[in-house]
């Protein structure tokens, strides 16, 4: 791209520099004289092609297909219908958050004792600890902050002395929320630790 | 146009070419008055000339000149004024000069079958010589792709970047009933569905040669990395690393992708080769550090992260060293976004309880808010650095917009929610 710097260029570079200088500080119409050259078109042709050198063939464009479904095919996240039903006693109680926040409060440390109670009593129950965030922040955001509360609930289960083999934990975000208004009465049932039982 | 705006236009757009070698090169900052002005007359038709395809040419090609923010068409009231006399060029020239235009494109049609043949000659007005010529053909079929194709020149001449004419922005949407990745025209037209998994699909990302899309999905179970071919259909797993694996973004070399993937507990930068490998930890923080994206020179990667107790931009270099904040002024930075010139990247911010995008100058450290109704999210750089994309709900529903040439936001989706958009000058 030698050109761009041969001494037409650069001298309309210099000229441009004064007429917009010219016309800021004057703020009228000043009818400048007019540049030696526009080189312009010319000294920025591509590299690959001079312009008007040969014909431009037009292909048509790529057509774009639908993904294909991936190998060993897509995982539903839905329960045998006893599990559905052990999960809906309501044995284990999700703990929930602060805005922003991953840290546990009192009120969670409380249900995650009675959980953890309960999972010693159970060992061979094994579940996935989801982790859940209002709809503020941005989707990734909330991905991280949904991750950090699903940890944070297991580790305190396992200090308590569950075992860590009896718990996976997953964080959906903002993505699945239980309840979907806009405001902090929907916000704060959505910022949650939610526990699932898989096997019994 | 008065005749010291004209030329101040002709001098930027000289200007801009004189520094294209830089990562950096003037950027006309107010379209409405600087544009550069292109008479498009009618093209002479030779016999054989498919009419319709000819027509739909002329028409696309006028449409896409205009759509742009440094290079106008004449526009149709001085277009009248202008007599043409076919036996005297020199003096239609001067009288397309004397309502404004800077430069002139003439062309001639010819055909013969299915073939559609264009030569046209780019005539700059101030210096009477011609300063473009090409030779364009195709089947009647593609007129409104060579007319994309020859836009695309023309923007490309003035301004050294890829026009956006056959350009395509990726994007998620809900309008089916679940999170589905999307592909549509920069302008919104011909949206397709990508994915068919009914899981939840997240944060698309081109390779800069479009060629690859890069996703994440929940559609295996926990939210991994995926990439698709989109001219293909392939897909290939390009994460699984345990807990979360998000917001994907490709080096300018194509060749590494960087994302967000947790560890025990806490979410930090990786980057892994686009064919496959393991995935490298970049950065070591106590908190969250999502959405990286790579600058265009590929030696900076910017990201978001709360180690200083709430959301804010971070960039570091591409071995993940010399971590430094970029933002002390918001109470909330995310989404980074960085221009196609290096200079600026775009983010979210929040403003009040509303998210707004912002800008920030890496050369002055200017920060300015683009204010909007409603929310106002997810920026998105067209590829050549002068139109945003961006996401907001101002009409209730998310849509994706799109800033015209004057900087007023254009909607571009309409059924259901529509977020995360990702632009490509082409898909190959």
């Amino acid at each position: 791209m030698s050109t761009l710097w041969n001494s037409k260029a650069l001298g309309s570079v210099l000229l441009g520099v004064l007429l917009i200088a010219a016309a800021c500080a004057h703020r009228q119409a000043v009818v400048a004289p007019e540049p030696q050259s526009v080189p312009a078109p010319a000294a920025a042709a591509p590299a690959q092609e001079a312009p008007g050198a040969g014909t431009t063939t037009v292909a048509p464009e790529p057509r774009i297909s639908p993904a294909e479904n991936p190998e060993g095919g897509i995982r539903t996240s839905e329960l045998p219908a006893d599990l559905e039903q052990l999960n809906k006693a309501g044995y284990l109680k999700d703990a929930f958050f602060d805005t922003n926040k991953s840290a546990l409060r009192p009120d969670a440390r409380d249900v995650l004792a009675a959980d953890a109670a309960w999972l010693k009593e159970h060992p061979t129950v094994k579940l996935t600890i989801e982790g859940h965030c209002d709809e503020r922040n941005t989707e990734e955001y909330n991905l991280a902050l949904g991750w950090r509360r699903a940890n944070a609930a297991k580790d305190y289960l396992v200090s308590l002395g569950v075992g860590a083999g009896q718990i996976a934990t997953i964080s959906y975000g903002e993505e699945k929320p239980f309840a979907t208004c806009h405001n902090e009465s929907c916000w704060s049932q959505n910022r949650r630790a939610h526990f699932v039982i898989t096997a019994r | 146009m008065n005749r010291t705006l004209a030329l101040f236009a002709v001098a930027l757009a000289v200007g801009q070419l004189a520094l294209a070698q830089d990562e950096v090169y003037l950027k006309v900052t107010n379209p409405g008055l600087s544009r550069v002005v292109i008479a498009v007359p009618e093209f002479a038709s030779r016999p054989g000339t498919d009419p319709a395809a000819a027509a739909l040419l002329l028409a696309t090609l006028r449409k896409d000149l205009d759509e742009t923010a440094v290079v106008g068409v004449v526009p149709a009231e001085n277009a009248k004024l202008v007599v043409v006399d076919p036996t005297n060029p020199t003096l239609t020239r001067q009288r397309w000069r004397a309502v404004g235009a800077q430069f002139l494109l003439d062309g001639s049609f010819a055909g013969a079958g299915n073939q559609l043949v264009l030569e046209t000659r780019l005539w700059d007005l101030t210096s009477g010589e011609v300063a473009y010529s090409r030779r364009i053909q195709g089947t009647v079929s593609l007129a409104a792709t060579m007319a994309h194709t020859l836009a695309n020149e023309l923007v490309h001449l003035f301004t050294g970047r890829p026009g956006p004419f056959l350009s395509r922005i990726a994007f998620v949407s809900d309008r089916t009933g679940a999170k589905e990745l999307w592909v549509m025209r920069w302008d919104g037209t011909e949206a397709q569905q990508l994915t068919t998994y009914r899981s939840i699909a997240l944060s698309p990302a081109w390779s800069p040669d479009g060629e690859w899309l890069a996703f994440t999905s929940f559609l295996r179970g926990p939210p991994q990395l995926f990439v698709l071919r989109p001219t293909q259909g392939y897909l290939k797993t390009l994460s699984t690393l345990p807990g979360v694996n998000s917001s994907p973004n490709f080096s300018p070399d194509g060749k590494t992708v960087a994302f967000a993937a947790g560890a025990a507990g806490v979410t930090d930068v990786y980057v892994v080769p686009v064919d496959g490998g393991t995935p490298m930890r970049l950065t070591h923080t106590l908190g969250i550090s999502t959405q990286p994206a790579w600058s265009p020179s590929g030696r900076q990667i910017a990201f978001t992260s709360n180690a200083g107790g709430s959301p804010q931009l971070y960039v570091m270099d591409a071995e993940g060293t010399n971590v430094r904040r970029l933002t002390f002024d918001d109470t909330y930075a995310d989404e980074a976004a960085w221009a196609p010139d290096g200079v600026k990247i775009a983010y979210t911010t929040l403003v009040g309880d509303r998210f707004q995008i912002a800008t920030l100058d890496l050369r002055t450290n200017a920060r300015t808010i683009i204010p909007g109704p409603g929310n106002n999210e997810s920026p998105c750089w067209s590829p050549d650095g002068t139109v945003l994309a961006f996401v907001s709900d101002r009409t209730g529903a998310r849509q994706i917009f799109i800033t015209d040439p004057a900087g007023r936001p254009q909607q571009i989706t309409d059924k259901g929610n529509n977020i995360q958009p990702a632009w490509v000058a082409q898909v190959q």
